[in-house]
């Protein structure tokens, strides 16, 4: 039977209906679940005054049978079958019919029993006290009060229409009983509707310029930008984020194609863009990757037949681009090194200090990874750049779209005439901004994006900034994932550990928490990024657990050593070895360091395996140590028949303690050696898999 | 329409809304609601409705009358309806069309946007409202005001006069908009607006403006001992317009301007504390 259900409220910000979509169909499927109704479809749609739930559902819960027991069969009956006085009381007690009792087998013995045949509850009544539960639950990222209801929410409620099976269902939440009517648009039709059923409702609301699918209004967005941009031949510039926010933002589509002066293109393209999109949500059109005088908008009508909408944007668009064309031309009269000293007076952080502070430590952190690198020909233009980045915080531009930051300070610096190395490293230093953005594409602007970032998570984790769960005040994490891109990306080769060291002496004592404890802090949060990272790349969790065993020296190794793990995971070698290496673990578990004694070998096997091991090892360790760790483990895996006979010729755990202790150093040093490459121990292999279900972590 | 026309006839419209006319305030005020008549009223458990005009001092926003869009002072109509009417949308709605605009060939949008004032220890929920792209009015659902969880919630509507007067015109440049039939913006407001843009941002006097603002914050601090909370609170819109201007003048460093907006945030919630009846600052 179909389920309808609406709940009507003020304008909700998109990010709110994206998250509450989701919430609403979990929590849906999970009431109906646990009260055992069964969901044949179930899907949710929005506007930004609606939250709509439809599926289509059992009529009820199935009708169920269960056998109660009383008292054991030989105490409940007399001998010539009547009841007992417990018998009856039994009978009595469970409100049945005595003629029902019959005897019950069970393990114990025969009782007294009868089945009970419950009737399944009807969906409307189950309906009726989940639909408040679920929408009573729903979290937002912000809520709100609103004139003298005790309730939070996104956005004050107005309405809720909820009907299963054409009848409204009894329920009630913020004080509004379920029935079976809406409103329409806000302007055009905001008269009342009645809707018993999901088709009707969808198409009365649709006359009443209310689209509900976001799907649809999105296609309808994409096919009017089409029909407009069709006669000049251009196409519009990707925005999806702004798409995907349009879509929410309105009932009932109308795309807006406006113009502005072309007089206005001289201004860069990314502040034309910026001031189109920020306030306005206005796309951009080009024709061959450049910019035409032209913009879309999507406006909240049925149409625009007098052209209003249309030119009243085209006028606020046109004072927005004064203002931007003025502040560039006034950033301008100043040069960035000017700026630049206007930086002590804008606070970074309150107890990391000001932009001239982080400018000041980022041309020291620049500077080094410049010489670790080997890039000392950037040298100069990056320390430089580093000097320069901050300073277009100070432009008015910046102060009015901050979105331009970093971006702003490369097209001032280019303006300027500063070399490209400069003002191309200012421009990128900001990049990437998440996972899914690009790298910068010069080396200087690559250092500096590093620099940048690690200095904010040294100082944040320094002062004690907390990350957790859905907190991130200072960006943490968003910077270290950038981090991790351009190391991942540009496969910059530089001790980690030491970089952190150069870092937390660049600070010197402005940190409130002790450098060991912060260096700790900093390795702990890499590798819990790393592991997010290489496991949204698609690796395995225990792979990635394996690679990063070892430690970060190097960022670029533990995916060198994930990548590895995985190019051997379907070997034929690869289990029989993990096993072997777990063995070996297993052996050694808590036992102190011992030495290896080479006259302490007795039998061949022992001698053999230890020469094989130094053979091994010379070959394996130069390639480990370039990172190089598939290699080095096609080497290693050559122990593997030496160590099986070991194993099957050699006691290890010798009645000679001199001789037990030099075994075990001998596999003491082939696991020590093998931590180099991986923690095998932690790769799950297929045998454990079906043995412990929940092994592995 | 002119921009008197316009006032009339919020005036009118929001009278038959059971709103208190309350006249101008007459203290430099960033934003109408730092007066009085929104200040304390939303704090307590009473009903209010008001509606007024309230110029609103923004000394950073000067352009020395070159700029069509941006002036260092411009006039808020401001209401505050507590508690919130459930029909508030509506009836906002309903303004605009007592205005004349015909709703139907526009766009009208309530675009999410949050309000924070850290000065006054307020901050509401709500929407900026946009007309065909341009920002119209400041929808507002206060949460808290001096530092205190405000029951009932009040709804505050802040019309931007001159926006909305340049929409109902359809004129480019503010110095363009009638005032009355006879006299225009530019008659009314230019010379003002070079000379305060001149005096904001180069001549007045950051000794005497640092002097100030010391002597109100102190002369707040006495006066809240004595439990006079109406003056002290006229005291801190004194602060706080002061250190506006400061800041116009470039002459508040980092640290200086967290610790100011803290001592103004301090008296201000002390005030609110008490105006409720709690007693002191904890």
């Amino acid at each position: 039977m179909e389920f309808l259900l609406e709940l009507l409220t003020e304008e909700l910000p998109a990010s709110h209906i994206r998250s509450a979509r989701e919430q609403l169909e979990s929590g849906f499927r999970r009431e109906l679940d646990e009260a055992r109704i069964e969901v044949r479809s179930l899907r949710t749609l929005a506007t930004p005054r609606r939250l709509i739930v439809t599926g289509d559902l059992a009529e009820g819960q199935e009708d169920r049978e269960e056998i109660v027991t009383g008292p054991p069969l030989a105490i409940a009956k007399a001998p010539d079958g009547s009841l007992t006085p417990a018998g009856k009381g039994f009978a009595r007690s469970q409100g049945v019919d005595e003629s029902l009792l019959g005897p019950v087998r069970t393990p114990k013995g025969e009782y007294l029993g009868f089945t009970r045949r419950a009737k399944g509850t009807p969906t409307a009544e189950i309906l009726a006290a989940a639909v408040p539960r679920v929408l009573g639950s729903l979290a937002f990222p912000k809520l709100m009060r609103w004139a003298e209801s005790p309730l939070r929410f996104s956005r004050p409620i107005h309405g809720l229409l909820c009907v299963f099976g054409g009848a409204p269902v009894a329920a009630s939440f913020a004080g509004f009983q379920a029935g079976d009517e809406t409103v329409g648009h806000r302007i055009a039709a905001p008269g009342r509707i009645k809707a018993a059923d999901f088709a009707s409702y969808r198409q009365a609301l649709a006359q009443s310029s209310v689209i509900i699918d976001p799907e649809e209004r999105r296609r309808m967005i994409l096919d009017q930008i089409e029909a407009a941009l069709a006669p000049v031949k251009a196409r519009v510039y990707p925005d999806p984020g702004l798409l995907d926010d349009l879509t929410l933002n309105v009932e009932c589509p109308l795309v807006i194609f406006g113009a502005f002066p072309e007089s206005f293109l001289s201004l860069p393209l990314e502040v034309l863009s910026t001031a189109m999109r920020e306030g306005q949500k206005l796309f951009s059109v080009v024709r061959d990757k450049k910019q035409l005088p032209y913009f879309l908008g999507v406006a909240d009508a049925p149409a625009d037949a007098k052209g209003l909408i249309r030119r009243g944007n085209e006028r606020v668009l046109r004072a927005r681009l004064e203002d931007a064309r003025f502040f560039w031309d006034q950033d301008r009269k100043v040069p960035l090194a000017d700026r630049a000293e206007g930086l002590e007076s804008v606070l970074f952080q309150e107890k990391l200090g000001t932009y001239e502070d982080k400018t000041q430590r980022l041309k020291k952190i620049v500077g080094y990874l410049c010489d670790r690198l080997g890039a000392a020909g950037e040298r100069e233009a990056a320390v430089e750049a580093a000097s320069l980045c901050k300073a277009d915080l100070l432009t008015e531009m910046v102060k009015e779209f901050s979105g331009l930051q970093g971006r702003m300070g490369g097209l001032y610096a280019k303006a300027e005439g500063l070399p490209p190395a400069v003002h191309q490293a200012i421009y990128e230093h900001y990049q990437p901004v998440g996972l899914d953005d690009a790298s910068p594409s010069t080396t200087a602007g690559a250092l500096l994006s590093i620099a940048d970032k690690m200095d904010s998570i040294v100082g944040g984790i320094g002062v004690g900034l907390q990350v957790s769960g859905s907190s991130d005040p200072f960006g943490l994490r968003r910077n270290a994932h950038g981090v991790c891109k351009v190391v991942l990306d540009r496969k910059l080769r530089f001790s980690f550990p030491l970089f952190l060291d150069r870092i937390l002496a660049v600070y010197g004592d402005r940190l409130t928490l002790a450098r060991p404890e912060v260096k700790a802090a900093c390795l702990d949060f890499f590798a819990g990024r790393l592991r997010f990272i290489l496991e949204k790349k698609g690796w395995r969790y225990d792979l990635v657990n394996a690679a990063l065993g070892p430690g970060i020296d190097q960022i670029l190794d533990v995916q060198a050593r994930v990548e590895a793990l995985d190019a051997l995971k379907s070997s034929p070698q690869f289990e029989p070895f993990i096993l072997m290496v777990k063995r070996i673990n297993n052996i050694l578990k808590g036992l102190p360091a011992a030495k290896v004694n080479a006259d302490l070998f007795v039998e061949k096997e022992e001698r053999e395996l230890a020469s094989t091991l130094s053979i091994v090892g010379s070959n394996a360790q130069p390639m480990i140590a370039r990172g190089d760790f598939a290699r080095a483990q096609g080497i290693i895996f050559k122990l593997q028949p030496v160590l099986n006979t070991f194993f099957e010729k050699v006691l290890v755990m010798a009645e000679d303690k001199k001789i037990r202790q030099n075994r075990l150093g001998l596999l003491q040093s082939i696991s020590k050696m093998l931590l180099g490459i991986a923690d095998y121990s932690q790769v799950v292999v297929e045998g454990e898999r079906t043995a412990k279900p929940k092994g592995g972590r | 329409m002119s921009v008197q026309d316009l006032i009339l006839g919020l005036h009118r419209f929001w009278a038959g809304q059971g709103c208190y006319l309350a006249q101008t305030y007459d203290v430099e005020v960033g934003a109408g609601t730092m007066t009085p008549d929104t200040f304390f009223r939303v704090l307590d458990k009473r009903p209010w409705r008001v509606g007024y005009v309230q110029p609103s001092r923004r000394p950073d926003d000067g352009r020395y009358g070159e700029n069509p869009n941006r002036v260092q002072k411009h006039f808020q109509y401001q209401v505050i309806m507590k508690p919130s009417p459930d029909a508030i949308q509506d009836i906002y709605v309903r303004s605009l069309r007592s205005l004349g605009v015909v709703l139907e060939d526009h766009d009208l949008r309530f675009d999410e946007d949050n309000w924070e004032s850290p000065t006054i220890g307020a901050w509401g929920v709500g929407w900026q409202v946009m007309l065909d792209g341009l920002e119209i009015t400041q929808f507002t659902y206060f949460q808290q005001c001096g530092g205190i969880e405000l029951a009932p919630v009040p709804v505050e509507i802040t019309y931007g006069l001159e926006r909305l007067e340049m929409f109902l015109e359809q004129k480019d440049d503010i110095y363009d908009l009638d005032w009355s039939a006879d006299v225009t913006y530019r008659d009314l407001r230019l010379r003002e607006e070079k000379e305060f843009s001149e005096y904001n941002f180069q001549a007045a006097s950051v000794t005497a403006l640092k002097q100030a603002f010391n002597a109100c914050q102190k002369e707040a601090g006495r006066l809240i001992a004595k439990d006079l909370l109406l003056p002290a609170y006229d005291m801190c819109l004194k602060c706080s317009h002061n250190f506006n201007l400061l800041d116009s003048r470039g002459a508040i460093s980092v640290t200086e301007r967290v610790k100011m907006i803290s001592q103004i945030r301090a008296l201000v919630n002390d005030i609110a504390r008490r105006y409720t009846g709690g007693k002191d600052g904890t």
